[in-house]
């Protein structure tokens, strides 16, 4: 018992003394503008955003397939504190802090590189109505037509993210972030077009959209 | 008893997770969002990042990923914190048959006392290593001959880890070593005897006669190192070893050395675990175990490595689920630890019994809206083999005229966070069985209910 204690005792000696080196290729220093956008996204992201991007969790979106200008534009927000959605700046803010240009875009690549899994099919009525709200708005309540700026098949554009695949959850707080709050001043625009939306309406434009799934 | 009860709780108490007021003292109040101990300031996040509802110290499937891998992410930073707790017990019958108030094991009821203090040295060292160090002064660590109560600081859990992440396609792997004073201290889960419920209780209050070596007999004295796999995440393996803190790592035990254990050779503890995330739930089942030889006699500092020892299995088997899903956290716990002890000379220490068996079963449920307003209801059965030279005796208060283990307590309890490092809770203890017995337990009339406590506290970390 006692060699194996010892054996033991001596092994985590070593591990400690060798975990004095830096390792860049692995490391999840967020501090640090030598460490890669790629590590970062596989050393820290992962934990919330999974390692291809299709987080598990609805509280954290998806970002597998997102549009990469997107993507470096809310992290840029997060880091200039621009955007302060409770929910996305407690978590947010800390990680984007210190990363570089450099790395905001390696980590855009990144994720815009992975493939979107697809999520289960919402109730059919709910799908058919939150298509015809994305497809078309709802023009007396002023809401307008989602595929107008997010496209046809919700794959989204520049700096408007692809909704397509999206967590529904996710989707629904957005909304109300955007509607009732000036929380993501970036997405200003979006108050006056989804202000119309009813919990239902949005309950089911996003039921659609999560089950989209992009060719 | 009281000694078993009060250190234990002061124990769990020192356990808990980081506090209050070093960065005040730092000038860092102004920031809000990141009013934060020092993990939270490497990370920059808020304390609901790696703590369930913010409810420390249960930790998020992120809490968990950032101890396992070494407490590293993040950059360096201040890496100090402080915490506080100061509480108030009220036990509901602190007299014994013939009216007379006891002041000893109720020492304190119904007044609010500043009970204990930690400083923190915690954070990132370098890429792949981590600390957690705590200090921990207790108001009413240990009594002087006199019987007036001393503080004392101590040191308390503290861990140097190592871990390294392999991370590729379809393939994630953390692996990591590490150093400590409190086997299972390294445990990421709350379902772990280290850091389960309660995570704050009262100093001066009756609790169970007896508690498995595995929850909390080898904490702050013992010293151990193990390795640890964890493997895309749903599979955790770990093995360590630990050995009475003494010699060079004497300062990590308590001031009272007649509380070490002396443990002969190596006490081996092992833990296994599956875990699955799926949507907002995330689970985990568990198993663990410690075997463990220790010398009798009560004074670690003894040279006498002749005298007999007792032999202790321990094995336990454990769950945790967690729903979390802003403003919902939704957490629930199980543990089952089995325990048998073969005495070493039980003619010499006068028990009935060869070997005796302690079973504790833990079972808590919580909830917190919005990370701030929060309800949990706990239950906690203790019971095990009756021995009269173990446990026996009538006797005021604490008597245990059944000589039995057998203790149940309901624990509800509602806390507020009014900002993430600030924590305010009341629990209230109520047993329904007390050494073995609902009344007359101790032979002298006394009812299980009689110990039933109320407890609030203001727990404060920075």
């Amino acid at each position: 018992m006692k060699t194996a204690l010892y054996t033991t005792l001596a092994l985590a000696t070593v591990t400690l003394v060798i975990g004095g080196c830096s390792n860049l290729e692995r490391s999840r220093d967020i501090g640090n503008p030598q460490v890669q956008g790629k590590t970062l996204a596989m050393q820290v992201c992962s934990n919330c955003h999974s390692m291809d991007g299709n987080s598990v969790n609805p509280n954290f979106p998806k970002l597998a397939g997102q549009q990469p200008d997107y993507l470096v534009a809310q992290l840029k927000y997060f880091r200039g504190h621009n955007r302060a959605d409770p929910e996305g700046s407690e978590y947010m803010w800390g990680i984007a802090r210190k990363l570089t240009d450099e790395q905001i875009s390696g980590l855009a690549a990144y994720f815009s590189e992975q493939k979107d899994a697809p999520n289960v099919a919402g109730d059919p009525a709910l799908v058919a109505t939150g298509k015809a709200i994305y497809e078309n708005g709802i023009p007396k309540e002023q809401v307008a037509a989602c595929a107008g700026c997010h496209g046809q098949a919700g794959k989204g554009s520049g700096t408007f993210p692809r909704l397509a695949g999206q967590h529904k959850d996710y989707m629904i707080k957005q909304l109300y972030v955007l509607s009732q709050t000036n929380q993501r001043p970036a997405g200003a625009m979006m108050t006056s077009l989804v202000h119309g939306l009813t919990p239902h309406d949005m309950v089911a434009v996003t039921t659609y959209l999560q089950g989209v799934v992009l060719q | 008893m009281i000694t078993t009860f009060v250190r234990r709780h002061v124990l769990k108490v020192r356990r808990l997770l980081p506090a209050l007021t070093a960065l005040i003292l730092l000038g860092a109040w102004s920031s809000p969002t990141f009013a934060l101990p020092a993990f939270a300031r490497q990370t920059g996040q808020n304390c609901l990042a790696c703590h369930a509802g913010g409810q420390f110290p249960e930790l998020t499937p992120y809490g968990r990923l950032f101890k396992l891998t070494g407490y590293t992410l993040g950059s360096r930073s201040i890496p100090l914190s402080v915490m506080a707790v100061l509480d108030y017990t009220n036990v509901r019958n602190t007299k014994d048959s013939t009216g007379v108030k006891d002041t000893t094991d109720f020492y304190k009821n119904g007044k609010s006392i500043f009970d204990v203090g930690s400083v923190f040295l915690a954070g990132k060292v370098t890429d792949n290593l981590g600390v957690f160090a705590q200090a921990t002064y207790a108001q009413y660590d240990h009594q002087k001959d006199n019987g007036d109560w001393v503080g004392h600081l101590s040191a308390d859990n503290s861990e140097l880890r190592y871990a390294d992440r392999f991370i590729s396609p379809g393939n994630d792997l953390i692996v990591g070593a590490f150093a400590n004073n409190n086997p299972s201290m390294q445990d990421v889960w709350n379902s772990s005897a280290a850091w389960s419920y309660p995570y704050v209780g009262p100093t001066f209050a009756l609790g169970a006669p007896a508690a498995p070596l595995l929850d909390g007999g080898l904490a702050q004295n013992s010293v151990g190192a193990g390795v640890y796999a964890y493997w895309n995440k749903s599979v955790y393996g770990e093995f360590s070893l630990y050995k009475t803190a003494n010699g060079p790592f004497g300062f990590l035990h308590p001031y009272d050395s007649s509380q070490i254990s002396k443990i002969k050779d190596g006490a081996p503890y092992w833990r296994l675990a599956y875990t699955k995330d799926f949507g907002p739930h995330s689970i985990m089942v568990g198993t663990s175990g410690l075997v463990a030889k220790i010398h009798e006699g009560t004074d670690f500092l003894a040279s006498d490595a002749s005298l007999p020892t007792d032999r202790y299995r321990d094995y336990g088997v454990d769950a945790q689920y967690q729903y979390i899903l802003d403003p919902h956290t939704v957490t629930a716990h199980i543990s089952y630890i089995h325990e048998n002890v073969k005495w070493g000379d039980q003619a010499g220490l006068g028990y009935d019994n060869a070997s005796d068996t302690l079973k504790e079963l833990k079972i808590k449920g919580a909830y917190v809206y919005n990370a701030k307003y929060g309800a949990s209801l706990a239950y906690q059965q203790t019971t095990g083999s009756t021995d009269a030279g173990l446990y026996g005796g009538p006797a005021e208060i604490t008597g245990n005229l059944n000589n039995s283990p057998d203790t149940t307590a309901w624990v509800p309890e509602v806390f507020w966070t009014p900002v993430q490092y600030l924590r305010i809770g009341a629990q209230y203890w109520h047993y329904t069985k007390f050494n073995g017995a609902g009344s007359n337990y101790n032979g002298y009339g006394r009812s299980a209910s009689d110990n039933d406590t109320l407890f609030i506290y203001a727990w404060g970390a920075y």
